[in-house]
């Protein structure tokens, strides 16, 4: 199981190792996607977390306790088929490879749960078939 | 034995013609070999479906009451040219909008143009015409704002004077550190990732390189209606260097194309959005290449292995034409995702839309087959290897 969120934290927060207890006692897998602290040391953080339903549970628990705010799959991407012509001038800009060439049919599918949002491919599609969702912090509206 | 364009033609008549397409044909010779293929197989279908640039449409409005001479002209804001005659419009494709920021905000975006416009007319949509006039004895109209629809036009047709570029550049950038903006699509720095643009061993002139049945009039499909070949298009190079197999190591053939608008369908004419670049124009097009003997069944089993297309440097050769491609790969590479070039693996993208061509072909190959559509037989084919037609740069005399 796969989740992509979005951690934010704050002053107090940035000199603890969360993240390294989070890897080690919590057993499960972290990809950092983006993370940036801030002048005034907040931080934020965009990540791949992966592992059984249960850890990622006990992952996300961890992580709510000391104080991080987390939100989960914050932004999101409007992929639309019917304008989607198949070329595939996303594919090379898509990282974690949401955007594919099916083999077989050649068709560009879309994998909503591989998505991190990081807006790639906006600028790279000649038909605007894929736009950002109109989003808030916390969810979409 | 040859076979005529007259008994081909006879047999689609006869629904009896035996139609595959490029792809299908592919494995039709491995298996069972030149010679056999030629007999069985009348007719080969091809497609490809990408950004076509030297694509436009000719519009005829009708006249209003009183007559204007129209002088100038948008569409949904798009300028229109109109040194022709008093209603009679060309919409290029790659005209921009006139409030468009352009790359003032580098990149621009380019959201809306003639591409577009074409794709909107063919949709059904309502567009609005803005026009001028400076008025005359026979046409004293000066000025006129309406909304027009394709189906109240005199005429719309397609008049592309370059499409279906047999072979094409596969583009990289190779500055180190930013992003370029290209018609080849966004191009990350350090050769980071490659954009091509053909439909390979699908692409109509990669299946008869030397045209020796494409030309005027050739009948094709063109984007989900009937169209022609008109003429050799701008830039057509037959004297680029080939392959033993006669495939061009680089851009070469090209066509001239025109069709009735009123028959098309927008799967497959999309306007197209180039960050950094401007608006364009993607065509779908497909020609049916009849299997006359041994040579055009070979020709047409091409397969992606045998088709090699120049890598260059959009950074810096492709601008400044300096003629020097870093190395060739082949599509079937290119189509993997992966090429390897100067040691390292690179991720590759496409502009062309190989499942649209192959839903092309396809469709050709329906056509045929239930008799709609026949061969047409060029009046004269494109001028071919060894003719003076060249592309070359231009004789620069400043003044």
């Amino acid at each position: 199981m796969q989740k992509n969120i979005f951690l934010h934290f704050s002053r107090e927060l940035v000199d603890q190792p969360i993240m390294s207890t989070l890897i080690r006692k919590y057993d499960v897998e972290v990809n950092i996607l983006q993370a940036t602290i801030t002048p005034n040391e907040e931080g934020t953080m965009f990540v791949q977390l992966r592992g059984n339903e249960e850890k990622l549970e006990h992952a996300l628990g961890y992580l709510v306790a000391n104080g991080v705010d987390v939100m989960v799959k914050p932004r999101r991407i409007h992929f639309h088929e019917d304008l989607c012509t198949s070329c595939g001038a996303c594919v090379a800009h898509c990282l974690p490879g949401a955007l594919y060439v099916e083999e077989d049919t050649r068709k560009v599918l879309y994998d909503e749960d591989l998505c991190i949002a990081c807006e790639l491919c906006i600028p790279a599609c000649p038909f605007r078939a894929v736009e950002m969702a109109k989003t808030s912090v916390g969810g979409e509206v | 034995m040859a076979k005529t364009y007259e008994e081909i033609n006879e047999k689609i008549k006869n629904k009896q013609a035996v139609v595959v397409t490029a792809e299908e044909m592919i494995s039709i010779v491995r298996e069972k070999g030149v010679k056999k293929a030629a007999v069985e197989v009348d007719i080969v279908t091809t497609g490809t479906f990408g950004p076509m640039c030297s694509s436009g449409a000719v519009l005829n409005t009708g006249h209003s009451t009183p007559k204007i001479k129209i002088s100038q002209a948008w569409l949904n804001g798009v300028l229109a040219y109109c040194g022709i005659a008093a209603v009679d419009l060309y919409i290029g494709a790659t005209e921009v909008a006139r409030d468009d920021p352009l790359n003032k905000a580098f990149p621009g975006r380019f959201k809306y143009g003639g591409g577009h416009v074409i794709e909107e007319l063919i949709r059904g949509k309502d567009i609005v015409l803005e026009a001028e006039g400076y008025g005359t004895d026979c046409y004293p109209r000066k000025e006129i704002k309406t909304l027009i629809n394709i189906k109240d036009l005199n005429n719309a047709f397609i008049l592309n004077p370059r499409n279906c570029y047999q072979n094409y550049n596969v583009a990289v950038n190779r500055r180190k550190k930013r992003n370029i903006y290209t018609y080849m699509g966004i191009l990350r720095p350090d050769m980071a990732n490659a954009g091509y643009c053909s439909a390979g061993q699908l692409s109509p002139l990669l299946n008869d390189p030397y045209y020796r049945t494409i030309g005027i009039g050739t009948r094709i499909f063109l984007a989900g209606g009937v169209g022609y070949v008109c003429w050799y298009g701008t830039q057509h190079a037959p004297n680029t260097p080939r392959d033993e197999n006669g495939i061009p190591r680089g851009g070469a053939g090209t066509i001239a194309v025109t069709g009735d608008m009123k028959q098309m369908n927008a799967d497959f004419i999309r306007g197209v959005s180039m960050t950094g670049y401007g608006v364009s124009l993607a065509m779908g097009i497909g020609i049916p290449i009849p299997i006359l003997d041994e040579e055009m069944a070979k020709f047409t089993s091409v397969s992606d292995a045998e088709i090699f297309a120049p890598v260059t440097d959009y950074s810096h050769d492709y601008p400044n034409f300096t003629g020097n491609p870093l190395d060739w790969v082949s599509y079937e590479e290119l189509r993997s995702g992966k090429i390897t070039l100067e040691g390292r693996e690179i991720e590759t993208f496409s502009l062309s839309s190989y499942y649209k061509a192959r839903q092309i072909a396809q469709t050709l190959k329906a056509w045929i087959k239930e008799g709609d559509f026949l061969l047409g037989k060029p009046l004269e084919t494109l001028p071919g290897e060894g003719s003076e037609i060249k592309c070359g740069k231009l004789k620069y005399r400043p003044v």
